[in-house]
């Protein structure tokens, strides 16, 4: 580890501040750069898959991260994606068993899901392009920002989606019975997958609103 | 930079510490996760009977309350007994068959592609000094499995409870078969009629009430969840059938 | 063969890969500004989806699931090697990527040059390997069966993205609110085609 590094320079200098904060808000992987969409939007139907997913992620993202910017004067270039495809899928294994293991009602949701984070651009992308260049403090906070950038909009999407959809957030029910009494409905059209894509149209257009810079010639 | 003799040995060495790794993980958590499937069986189970259960007390409700496990064949033949912790008669325990290689048996030898014959498990179950049947279920939804039990009053014919569970439902729409809700209407149903007729209970869209079913063989559907409705109507058919020969010798 | 039928139909359109399960988005939505593009990408994606589900299906079968050792020898009945299958997929994917790409140059150099860049890309496409688990889940009964669903995944993609890319080069005469123009209002119009092929749904199949 380059201990020796980050004792000469702070902790969390704002160097490595930024590294963390900036794939969460102006960089995110998801309504900026477009990586690792596919696991994400299946997943978001109710809050609790979608936070274990957020995490597993981040789980899986912040050690391959610092695992490949250990190996990375090792790796030889010839065959260095496979070796991230390795890493990263023994990872993902990692994690669906103990998912299996522990939680076994999420796992039961995200069936699936958990492997296809093995596909999931925004770890690829990551390894290739920073941890394959960088120190593994650096990595770790990189993984770590790019994770829960990812994460972040998971949770948004969620928290949406079962509030409007089923009328609970995690599972307990928010809006008063008073409501349903009245005449309000669940909107069932939340709960379909197509919504999920809207939902984060609408967060693309939210966020592009509010800084000018993200906005795409056409 | 790196010789192909270097990379051989890297690539070699990276797979063996991997598949050590992995291997390790899968063998520590597997007792975990098998009994998470166990637990999971045994609480569905006794939920259709009507008994509470939590994590904990799981396994011992079921040895106190399932007293006896059958196996049977479609003829209506006994293919083994399980009492009292031990194989009383035949080869398998019923807790232990995998109701969906059964289906497939059966799929098989009713078509005469084989002559192994399935076996279907019944649980026998006692609470408060009555006696009820318990028949699991297994069918298809609209995006995957769905299962269930229903527990028969000792003339196995009316319905005690039931209880449904599904992996992946619509949220909201199909999902809603697991509610108590739904399984209860299950109650005091009857799956023959009175000449002694197999003729299942029926899950009916837009009502029983509005349909020209008898209300002892129907429930009402679940609004906007028709395919996982029908889904559970064939189940329930086709899992019951299996036990049609097996009751009416009992009677 | 009903069944087979059945289950190319019912991959195309009830499951499809996009429109109900999101898989492949990442690659769908970089590559989608042209028709012609995203054709060749669509092809290249059946290709490959046609190959690995069916080789995928052979090692889960006698290499991978419970008692599939068997044929070795009977005392293997009990081996699950199933925790092993998210790698052992996504290896056979790499490898066939990069076979499909060595035969194709050798053989077809058109081909080639019109598929070539594409099949890159593809080994990382959630879609291919979205297939061999769900065909692993599905619990698909035999070669033929495994094969359709891969077959009709792959041809339901290329009809997503086909769709996609040829409304995304009309709306470019439109006036699209600016914070939406590009990825936001790509979103919101795959929702939509989204549910419009929810209808299909009610099939009975």
């Amino acid at each position: 580890m380059s201990t020796e590094k980050v004792k000469r320079e702070p902790l969390f200098s704002t160097k490595y501040r930024k590294l963390l904060t900036i794939p969460i808000g102006k960089n995110n992987p998801i309504t900026v750069q477009v990586l690792g969409v596919c696991s994400a939007l299946a997943v978001t139907v109710k809050l609790e898959p979608a936070f274990v997913m957020a995490l597993s992620v981040v789980v899986v993202l912040t050690i391959a991260n610092v695992l490949i910017s250990l190996l990375r004067n090792g790796i030889p270039p010839r065959i260095r994606i496979i070796v991230q495809l390795v890493v990263i899928a023994a990872l993902v294994i990692l994690v669906d068993q103990v998912l299996k293991a522990f939680a076994y009602d999420v796992s039961k949701q995200l069936s699936v899901f958990v492997g296809l984070i093995i596909t999931n651009c925004i770890i690829m992308g990551r390894l290739e392009a920073f941890a394959m260049a960088n120190k593994p403090w650096d990595s770790f906070l990189d993984g770590l920002g790019n994770a829960a950038g990812y994460g972040v909009i998971l949770i948004i999407v969620a928290f949406f989606r079962e509030l409007l959809g089923s009328g609970t957030i995690w599972g307990i029910q928010v809006i008063p019975q008073g409501f349903y009494d009245f005449g309000y409905k669940d909107n069932g059209l939340m709960i379909l997958p197509p919504m999920a894509l809207i939902v984060v149209g609408v967060i693309i257009w939210v966020q592009r609103s509010r800084n000018k810079e993200l906005i795409e010639e056409n | 930079m790196f010789s192909n003799r270097y990379i051989f040995i890297y690539s070699s060495v990276m797979v063996i510490i991997v598949a050590a790794i992995l291997s390790a993980a899968a063998s520590f958590l597997k007792p975990y996760q098998e009994r998470n499937i166990r637990e999971e069986k045994v609480r569905n189970i006794l939920a259709s009977a009507d008994i509470p259960s939590t994590k904990a007390d799981a396994e011992d409700l079921f040895q106190m309350h399932i007293v006896k496990e059958i196996v049977v064949d479609l003829k209506g033949d006994v293919l083994s007994v399980y009492e009292n912790g031990k194989l009383q008669q035949g080869e398998v325990r019923a807790f232990e068959i995998n109701l969906r290689k059964e289906q497939k048996i059966k799929e098989a030898y009713l078509l005469n592609e084989s002559q192994k014959a399935p076996g279907f498990p019944l649980y026998v179950c006692e609470k408060e000094g009555k006696t009820y049947y318990i028949i699991p279920l297994r069918g298809k939804g609209l995006w995957g499995p769905l299962y269930g039990n229903i527990a028969f009053d000792d003339d196995m014919n009316t319905i005690f409870g039931a209880n449904f569970s599904h992996d992946k439902e619509t949220p909201g729409l199909g999902s809603e078969i697991a509610t108590s809700e739904f399984a209860d209407q299950f109650e005091g149903k009857t799956i023959f009629d009175s000449d002694m007729n197999f003729v299942s209970v029926k899950v009916v869209k837009g009502g029983v009430a509005n349909s020209n079913i008898n209300i002892s063989h129907g429930v009402d559907a679940i609004s906007g969840g028709t395919i996982t409705s029908n889904g559970v109507t064939d189940m329930i058919e086709d899992c019951l059938g299996n036990y049609v020969e097996y009751i009416k010798k009992q009677k | 063969m009903q069944d087979l039928v059945n289950i190319f139909v019912k991959s195309i359109f009830i499951d499809n890969m996009i429109f109900a399960y999101f898989l492949g988005m990442c690659s769908y939505l970089a590559v989608s500004k042209t028709v012609k593009t995203s054709a060749g990408l669509g092809i290249a994606v059946i290709f490959v989806l046609a190959i690995t589900v069916p080789v995928d299906y052979l090692i889960n079968k006698y290499l991978l699931s419970a008692g599939a050792l068997t044929w070795i020898s009977p005392q293997f009945a009990d081996v699950d090697l199933t925790f092993l299958s998210f790698i052992m997929f996504i290896a056979i994917i790499a490898s066939m990527v990069q076979l499909v790409e060595m035969v194709i140059e050798k053989f077809s150099s058109s081909l080639y040059n019109s598929l070539g860049i594409f099949l890159p890309l593809i080994a990382v496409n959630c879609a291919i390997l979205g297939g061999s688990l769900f065909m692993q889940e599905r619990e698909y009964e035999s070669l033929a069966q495994a094969t359709s669903f891969g077959l009709g995944s792959g041809v339901g993609w290329l009809l997503a993205i086909v769709g996609i890319a040829a409304i995304r080069e009309k709306i470019r005469y439109s006036n699209v609110p600016a914070p939406l123009r590009g990825l936001g209002i790509t979103f919101i119009i795959t929702g939509l085609m989204g549910i419009a092929f929810m209808m299909f749904m009610g099939i009975k199949l």
